[in-house]
């Protein structure tokens, strides 16, 4: 027996009360006047016998009235063992691993087996459920005492290349124990693979209702090698400029050789030889992509010869395209801006423009619509039949960068977005050197984080009144640097000074490279899509125009991923196997997308016990916490029965009280 | 109704002893029959046809006169009763363990008694006294002797103890005529010397009442708690008394002590009377009246 609030003991002083009020009370002797004590005697009364229990009984229930409310407020308890939880209407859930890390060897057969001797051990009537699980949980099977059903679900798990997620294996137990309100018993077939474990532990917590017995699968670290990453280019222009980077990793694996073979439509290209060290990764890169226009399929693999050969190959897409047009307007006496942009284009790497220049003159009668997109150098006083030409291009989604130089001064409106040309501003004239470019919108495409114009001096720029346009780089003196105004499906990006390093040093700067690169992609809508993606990922199907448009989407098996009515209906898809998926989008267009699997399955490391029994634990913390545990001793509070003794002796105490009340009363 | 107005308690709230008197008295014998009997009285009473043996000195000769035949006139009836109430003041009488103490108690009974004798036409005395005689009004039928019979009794003050040897041979000095003595006292004294002390009056020829005023808290006292007990009439002396004690011995002391002065009295012819200050006047009253009557 324990207190939870010992200090309230200290009121057992109070006990003092009664035994004052009865034992120690000194008798009052006032004098009394009374007629005669002829009849009284001269009898010396025992001072001892005035401070006599008088009413011992009472002084026994008001003190022992006083200790038990003490120990009420000081709360009682006793430590009670708890009976063993009788698990009563359980469901024994089978919950089997079928992530890629579970192709190593036999390991999905034997996980199946042992679920299937666990289920031939089940009573007659006791309900059970199967679910596979990798990074998502499948039903295999509803709760049912039909052991047959629970088998066919078993034997229905197909290995897959997902990821293990004992997280969402936890999401799904406690959405199962909520919904059944009954106890779980799940049986965990997995090989307990570190990399499946969350970052936060809190994510494995149960509910205190969930029993978790761990089953571990061949749960030694085995060694393995993977084709862990491929860098080689999503589109490629030129083949001979293009180089595929492959990196090998090994997990508990001894120093070893291995071939590396790059595939391009499944036909061998070229072979290397890698030396992986022990436990570490090892890269070898491929300097020549010659891959034919339109999609291809490509693969790096290995004769790694271990237990896990699907992470042996890395499949990647490579598109082969001509360089786009891109026409450059400029006035026939500056040809320095062309000159730079043209340099900055070929110094990104990738050709994937190619610049057609013209003089205002010559643009009287050209057609921006074949272009992706057009750049106006200082060059605003275009013929307007080809300025409503460019209006038409940009609201059809075309895309024009305007650079302003003195030739905007000339005109009071920037052409095609009309925003008012308030002006130049010479710097030197206004006793400054120069400006800067004080603030950057790093969340536009052409201006990355990464992006610094610190340092870039601009001499001379045209103040205008942004308007409509959106500013996303402003000078020191808050004027607009840099627009962006969006008409129609197009864009129009305008620069307030120029690209020749004349009126700027912008060209001179290492930033000026990355941002005409970001903002050729950006205005030619070049996205950036990576050469693969792992398996899990989404792709977008169609756009809001396409709506009911159907989309043909094959598996890597060649097989229809989605059905007739997802076809016309869905938005995206997920990719649920690694391999190729070949996407044929409304537009005609064809895409191939690579899908590999996640490369943190293929290492095949366990939990470690600790851990696995620290999450079996988070089902019992919490049932001790809300509930009952098995064999735990547990405080049980006796505030109650002393509350109930207090109230029993007040009642006691009161009648016993009153009788003596009424007895002085009647002597009175 | 009527036994309201002779609660202890009611008439200690009236003001003035004559008004307590009449109210007493008035409220006592508006519960009696009047008396069928007739005396010598001046007070009319009806006229009766002469009788053969009846006292010519009652005839009226005028009605014989005017009618020639013999009638009698009959009165109420008259004694010459001379009574004398004997008003103890000693200290002890100042007791009361309620809102009427046994003087106030006694100043009702005496001042009703003398009221009551004073519409008898008798000749109403009385004599205050605790250890000697304080005041003296001789008994007399005179106009105004209600008053100053009243008027004594509301100025008699508690005195010391009571001694009962020196007052009574001092007033046996006032009695010349034989009549009725009544004797208010709480009697702490020995019955034995009370009696012989008091025995001379009733031998010679004295009806004698002795009322024994006593205040409950006297008779049956009910202590919650040991008491320190002051005597009034010897403050020195002090006892500190147990609820036992008083609920047991004391009793049993008191009771023995009422019973042998009690016996005594009847032994010696004198009429004994408890009078227990919280009990209404009216019982004290008809004592009174019975030996009245009988000494009619």
């Amino acid at each position: 027996m324990g207190f939870l609030t010992p200090w309230f003991l200290g009121g057992l002083l109070a006990v003092g009360l009664p035994i004052w009020l009865h034992l120690l009370r000194k008798h009052k002797t006032t004098p009394t006047p009374f007629s005669s004590l002829m009849f009284f005697e001269q009898r010396t009364q025992s001072s001892i016998k005035h401070r006599r229990l008088r009413y011992l009984i009472l002084f026994a229930l008001r003190t022992l009235l006083i200790v038990l409310i003490v120990l009420a407020f000081a709360h009682p308890y006793v430590q009670q063992k708890n009976l063993p939880l009788t698990r009563s209407g359980e469901i024994t859930v089978v919950a089997i691993d079928n992530s890629l890390s579970m192709r190593a060897g036999d390991r999905l057969a034997q996980a199946k087996n042992a679920a299937k001797s666990m289920i031939g051990g089940l009573r007659g009537g006791e309900r059970g459920q199967v679910i596979a699980f990798g990074s998502r949980v499948q039903v295999m099977s509803e709760i049912t005492d039909d052991h047959s059903t629970l088998n066919a679900g078993v034997d229905a798990i197909e290995p897959s290349d997902a990821r293990t997620s004992y997280a969402e294996l936890t999401r799904s137990l406690r959405s199962i124990a909520q919904a059944a309100k009954m106890p779980l018993d799940v049986h965990l077939y997995s090989d307990m693979q570190q990399t499946g474990m969350p970052a936060n532990f809190n994510d494995l917590k149960l509910n205190a209702d969930v029993h978790l017995v761990p089953h571990a699968i061949d749960s030694k670290p085995a060694p393995n090698f993977v084709v862990e990453n491929v860098v080689a280019p999503r589109r490629v222009y030129d083949a001979k400029k293009q180089r595929v980077l492959v990196t090998v990793a090994g997990f508990c694996n001894p120093k070893g050789t291995r071939r590396v073979t790059l595939m391009l439509n499944q036909r061998e290209i070229e072979s290397k030889t890698l030396d992986v060290p022990a436990g570490g990764r090892a890269q070898v890169e491929f300097t020549s992509l010659d891959v034919p226009f339109g999609m291809n399929k490509g693969a790096v693999k290995i004769d790694s010869a271990d237990s896990l050969p699907a992470d042996d190959t890395f499949y990647f897409s490579v598109e082969r395209v001509d360089p786009q047009h891109a026409l450059f307007v400029h006035e026939a006496d500056n040809m320095r801006g062309l000159f730079y942009f043209q340099t900055a284009l070929d110094a990104s790497g990738q050709s994937a423009f190619a610049l057609d220049p013209a003089t205002t003159e010559q643009t009287a009668n050209m057609s921006p619509a074949k272009y992706a997109f057009v750049v106006l150098s200082d060059a605003t006083n275009i013929s307007p039949a080809f300025e409503n030409q460019l209006r038409q291009y940009v609201r059809g989604g075309g895309s024009v960068f305007i650079a302003l130089g003195r030739h905007a001064t000339y005109g009071s409106k920037v052409p095609i977005i009309d925003a008012r040309v308030l002006g130049n501003r010479y710097s030197s004239r206004e006793n400054e050197r120069f400006q800067t470019a004080a603030w950057l919108d790093s969340g536009h495409p052409a201006l990355l984080t990464d992006s610094r114009w610190d340092d870039v001096q601009f001499y001379d720029t045209i103040r205008i009144d942004p308007g409509k346009a959106s500013v996303i780089a402003k000078l020191a003196d808050g004027s607009p640097l840099l627009l962006d105004q969006q008409m129609g499906e197009g864009h129009v990006m305008v620069f307030t000074s120029t690209l020749d390093n004349l009126e700027n040093d912008f060209p001179k700067h290492n930033s000026f490279v990355p941002f005409i690169e970001r903002s050729a992609r950006y205005l030619g809508h070049l996205n950036n899509d990576p050469p693969s993606v792992t398996v899990g990922a989404f792709e977008d199907l169609r756009s809001s125009k396409e709506k009911g448009a159907a989309v043909e989407v094959l598996d890597p098996k060649g097989g229809r991923a989605l059905s007739l009515e997802e076809a016309t209906r869905a938005q995206n898809i997920q990719f649920t196997e690694a391999g190729f998926y070949e996407i044929h989008r409304p537009n005609g267009r064809g895409e191939v997308v690579a899908v590999n699997a996640d490369r943190r399955e293929s290492d095949l490391t366990p939990v470690p016990t600790d851990t696995l029994k620290l999450w079996q634990n988070t089902a019992q913390g919490a049932a001790s916490s809300g509930g009952t545990t098995e064999g735990e001793q547990k405080p049980l509070s006796l505030w109650w029965y002393v509350m109930l003794a207090v109230l029993a002796l007040a009642v006691a105490e009161s009648l016993l009280g009153n009788r003596h009340l009424s007895v002085d009363k009647e002597a009175a | 109704m009527i036994q309201q107005f002779l609660d202890p308690a009611v008439l200690a709230s009236i003001n003035g002893l004559d008004l307590i008197a009449k109210t007493v008295v008035n409220g006592f014998v508006a519960g009696l029959h009047r008396s069928p009997d007739f005396g010598f009285s001046q007070e009319f009473a009806e006229y009766r046809a002469y009788a053969e043996g009846d006292d010519l000195r009652h005839v009226d000769w005028n009605v014989f006169a005017r009618t020639d035949r013999c009638f009698l006139k009959r009165y109420r009836g008259e004694t010459n009763t001379q009574i004398l109430v004997l008003l103890d003041t000693s200290a002890s009488m100042s007791y009361g363990s309620h809102p009427v103490n046994k003087m106030d108690y006694s100043r009702f009974l005496a001042s009703a008694l003398c009221y009551m004798a004073n519409l008898q036409r008798d000749a109403a005395g009385l004599i205050i006294f605790d250890d000697d005689v304080d005041n003296y009004i001789p008994p007399s039928t005179r106009q105004g002797q209600i008053f100053r019979l009243l008027h004594a009794i509301e100025k008699a003050e508690v005195g010391t103890h009571t001694d009962f040897s020196k007052p009574f041979v001092h007033f046996q000095n006032f009695l010349h005529r034989k009549g009725l003595v009544v004797v208010l006292s709480d009697f702490y004294a020995d019955p034995e010397v009370i009696v012989k002390t008091i025995e001379p009056l009733r031998f010679k020829g004295n009806e004698v009442i002795l009322f024994h005023i006593l205040d409950p808290q006297e008779l049956a006292p009910k202590f919650r708690e040991p008491m320190l007990l002051v005597d009034l009439e010897e403050p020195a002396n002090s006892l500190e008394v147990s609820p036992e004690y008083a609920r047991n011995e004391y009793r049993h002391k008191i009771d023995a002590h009422i019973e042998a002065l009690r016996s005594k009295a009847k032994a010696t012819g004198f009429d004994y009377f408890l009078m227990n200050t919280a009990r209404p006047l009216d019982e004290g009253l008809r004592e009174y009246l019975s030996i009245r009557q009988g000494r009619m």
